[in-house]
């Protein structure tokens, strides 16, 4: 009974896709309030823009309580999802919300060719890396001191399955592999 | 540009000033141009060209967004007017009591701003917030506060070069920034002698507050005091002096370590000795400074200060630099407190210590097993670039032995084979290069190394084939083992042996680090350690045959006393180093078994993402060594092949732990001489002897009550996990 009473009181989530310009000051609120790197406006305009279908909001009684920024495209010869910045405001945390709105893109990347999806997360975002872990993410690296802050962070891969990896044969790549720069992919 | 001839009579005058117009240029009023522009895009709209990506949109800075606006104006416009504005006085004080104290703080601070910049920030920001730093000539009539700012800065300017010099700076290519500081000074070079003078006059000082009363008054005629008050001189001099001391002895530390093949280590040792009983006394000054200063802070918020006094510097300000620093937003900086400092010169003299007492081993498995025990300690940045300036000078071996006759040294040839021609073989130059990139990958931080190592061992595998390609079109077939086969030959077989040894030593070193670097959750051990396993077989197996071939003749001799196969097969022993290698696959080996039995009979929680399987994690953690074909013929099939019938019911038959536990054992008096080897030992015996009792108790308990819980820790071992037994 009490659950349920709980329940009702809290309202149902509503996930909503990127729909325009009136979205953007509610995610760069959510952002600037929670996240720890300094992001300029074009930052936002760049992702929300260009892949308006890979970024979701989540509202809770009219409140935008959640979100999630992505991109995807070719990096060096693989098509790629990454995603950039993902936001559930304090108190609705542990409900979920992180994992519907990040698997929501997840599927739309999948659906249109991405190979794999990448993102990093800070080392010490216990939360966040639990969360990735679950959807399947593998700690591809460790990128030191990464943030403004000082802080190391993980780089997370998830790999979609592919045909050619059954095979369990792989050729040699001679490449010359250019600079990462890991900070701005 | 319009051409406004009405403009052109009233341009600004201040702008005439700076830039005159030219023949094809002349000053306009645009502001009604702008005026009409700025109705076209509103704050924050954006124009998207083609080329407008990821990196330049965040490169764009908000203007006067303090978190993004590193030229955003914070006290001051310039340093002259910070300076006008009396924020760097000299003397710090006029009364001479609290301008020693003074003088003190900031030596305290800028020690604190120094580890600050170590660790990772940049100089603009910590050392050269110091406002007397920037303007130094300004000190020179100040002594003392002359003297220790410029041995710092010349200390800041030969630490840069040795770390720009190693380029072990990884991502930290923050540290050698240093563009519009004054890090350089006409004669900085005379720095030492110019603070040993000071050093000299408040020494005589110092012996004369110590000096029996009688004779007291007669000395203290003869030198000016450090102060006023003739009850504190002993305890300020005390004070200035082993701050002086260090500085000197430190900069000193760091001179001598650059001289060529390590030549200046013995020197440095001492002076590393000197430099830390320095810092003890420092530490022990602050006894003296706190009972002087009106502090009226508790204890442990003193603790967090970065001066010994705990008050606040004078003369620092990190707003007048940032923007100085590169295009990114200002990284917010907290100067580690001055306890924190002197822990950080601490560890960095004992790394430096480490490696000046390094006897420059010749044989490569010596350095790259020197390289790893150093890395254990996670040395930073300064220590690293130290070592590998030493491992790597002038295309050689600590700038000493070419890397041809280190290769030959290392694949146990015999000392002609290092004049070969074979040297000047396209391919071996390129191994050589591969050699020396590698040991230099050694020795940066653990995150990058893994990176690194990921890449160049592709490196190796590729020339690995095309030196076996090369020394078959050269030599032909590789006949087998026959008593006067000529030198070249032999060169070549053992030149290969030891490439793959090398490649494979740096497999499972990419492995490793995977653990230090927490890349790796519990559901992922499993195939981990299987492939830890598979390395090292074959690990095991070249270095073995290495070592073989190098007693062949040794061999050859005693077969013919003894006259008989058997006996001499029965005897033979496996190296050592073999056989400490054999003791890690058995634990690598049993730990896989185990944790595939508790995965196949759902013991332990089988992670299953919605979007892939566990195909795709292999594929993910191993994709580098995959790609290599490290080792050949091992594929996510292979290890699903060994690891998909381990049950609990047959477990108990092999004695992995058991066997691994018995040569561990019996190897420690072989590595007696060895301490490193010694505790590695230690460690896998632990993690033998607990991990053989857990297996045993979930083989005969483990499937028939569900209550029992496994889990892995690292409390013995940094790789080796400890399976623990619990009833939930």
């Amino acid at each position: 009974m009490e659950d349920d009473k709980l329940e009702e009181e809290e309202g149902a989530i509503e996930y909503v896709s990127y729909g325009g310009e009136h979205h953007l000051p509610l995610i760069m609120n959510l952002v600037d309030q929670e996240l720890s790197e300094p992001y300029s406006i074009f930052t936002y305009r760049y992702f929300v823009y260009l892949w308006p279908n890979l970024s979701f909001l989540a509202f809770h009684k009219g409140k935008c309580i959640g979100t999630v920024v992505c991109k995807m495209g070719e990096h060096r010869n693989t098509f790629r999802g990454y995603i950039a910045m993902l936001v559930v405001l304090k108190p609705y945390r542990g409900k979920g919300i992180a994992t519907e709105l990040v698997t929501r893109s997840i599927k739309v990347m999948m659906e249109s060719g991405c190979e794999e999806v990448t993102l990093e997360a800070e080392v010490t975002n216990n939360g966040a890396l639990a969360l990735y872990g679950r959807l399947g993410f593998v700690r591809a690296k460790r990128l030191f001191r990464y943030y403004l802050n000082g802080v190391d962070a993980f780089r997370l891969k998830l790999l979609f399955p592919r045909p050619e990896l059954s095979s369990g044969r792989f050729i040699i790549e001679n490449e010359d592999m250019p600079q990462e720069s890991e900070r701005h992919q | 540009m319009t051409q406004d001839d009405d403009g052109s009579k009233a341009p600004s005058p201040i702008n005439q000033s700076i830039i005159p117009s030219g023949d094809q240029t002349v000053w306009t009023d645009v502001s009604s141009l702008l005026q009409s522009a700025c109705t076209d895009l509103w704050d924050g709209e954006l124009i998207h060209g083609e080329n407008f990506n990821l990196f330049a949109a965040m490169s764009a800075l908000e203007i006067m967004d303090p978190k993004m606006d590193s030229g955003i104006v914070c006290r001051y416009y310039s340093l002259d007017e910070a300076i006008e504005n009396g924020a760097a006085p000299i003397p710090v004080s006029s009364d001479k009591t609290d301008d020693v104290q003074c003088i003190i703080d900031i030596m305290d601070h800028l020690l604190a701003c120094e580890a600050t910049w170590h660790k990772g920030h940049s100089l603009a920001q910590t050392v050269f917030s110091c406002i007397y730093l920037l303007r130094l000539e300004r000190t020179s009539s100040h002594a003392l506060l002359y003297s220790y700012c410029r041995v710092t800065r010349a200390t800041c300017n030969a630490v840069v070069s040795a770390v720009s010099e190693a380029r072990t700076h990884e991502e930290e290519d923050i540290f050698t920034m240093t563009y519009g500081l004054p890090l350089k000074g006409d004669g900085d070079e005379k720095c030492v002698s110019m603070l040993h003078a000071v050093d000299e006059t408040i020494s005589r000082q110092l012996r004369a507050c110590k000096a029996p009363s009688s004779s007291k008054k007669r000395v203290l005629e003869d030198i000016e005091p450090l102060q006023t008050n003739p009850d504190l001189e002993e305890g300020y001099c005390t004070a200035v002096l082993c701050r002086l001391r260090f500085r000197k002895h430190f900069h000193h530390v760091i001179t001598c370590m650059r001289r060529p093949q390590g030549r200046g280590f013995e020197l440095a040792r001492k002076h590393i000795a000197t430099c830390l009983s320095e810092l003890e006394c420092i530490l022990k000054s602050v006894v003296f400074i706190r009972s002087n200063c009106v502090c009226g802070s508790y204890e442990d918020e003193i603790d967090d200060r970065t001066t010994a006094s705990g008050r606040q510097p004078i003369g620092f300000d990190p707003t007048l630099n940032s923007r100085l620093c590169a295009p990114t937003p200002p990284r917010a900086i907290k100067i580690v407190s001055w306890k924190k400092a002197i822990e950080y010169f601490q560890k960095l003299l004992h790394d430096l210590d480490i490696i000046c007492s390094y006897p420059l081993d010749p044989l490569f498995e010596g350095v790259l097993n020197f390289v790893t025990e150093f890395q254990k300690f996670k040395p930073d940045l300064v220590a690293r670039a130290h070592l590998q300036l030493l491992l790597v000078q002038d295309g050689k071996l600590y700038g000493r032995d070419p890397v041809f006759a280190v290769i030959c040294k290392g694949a146990a040839l015999p000392e002609v084979a290092k004049n070969h021609d074979i040297q000047n073989n396209e391919f071996i130059l390129q191994l050589g290069q591969l050699v020396l990139t590698s040991l230099k990958i050694l020795c940066t931080n653990s995150a990058w190394q893994r990176r690194k190592l990921g890449k160049i061992i592709q490196d190796w595998r590729i020339l690995y084939l095309q030196l076996e390609l090369a020394f078959r079109k050269d030599y032909g077939e590789v006949p087998s083992t026959s008593n006067d086969e000529n030198i070249s030959i032999k060169i070549s077989k053992h030149i290969l042996v030891w490439v793959e040894e090398q490649t494979y030593w740096i497999a499972l070193r990419f492995l490793l680090l995977g653990f230090e670097l927490e890349l790796y959750s519990p559901n992922d051990y499993c195939m981990v350690y299987w492939y830890i396993y598979v390395v090292s077989i074959k690990l095991a197996e070249k270095t073995h045959l290495k070592l073989m071939s190098n007693n062949d003749n040794a061999r050859r001799k005693g077969k013919k006393k003894k006259d008989n196969l058997k006996d001499a097969a029965k005897d033979y022993q496996f190296p050592p180093v073999v056989l400490l290698l054999q003791c890690q696959i058995y634990l690598a080996e049993g730990l896989t078994m185990m944790l595939a039995a508790l995965r196949n009979q759902d013991k332990a929680i089988k992670v299953l993402g919605p979007f892939n399987t566990e195909q795709e994690r292999f594929f993910q953690h191993f994709e580098l060594l995959q790609k290599a074909c490290i080792p050949d013929q091992m594929s996510y099939l292979s290890f699903s092949e060994s690891t998909n019938h381990a049950r609990f019911s047959t477990l108990h038959m092999f004695n992995y732990f058991k066997d691994a536990l018995k040569i561990a054992k019996e190897l420690k008096s072989s590595f007696s001489g060895n301490p490193d080897r010694l505790a590695e030992l230690r460690r896998i015996e632990q993690v033998a002897e607990h991990n053989a009792i857990a297996l045993n108790l979930i083989c005969r308990l483990g499937t028939l009550d569900p209550s029992l819980k496994v889990y892995f820790e690292y409390s013995h071992h940094s790789h080796f996990a400890t399976a623990v037994v619990k009833r939930s």
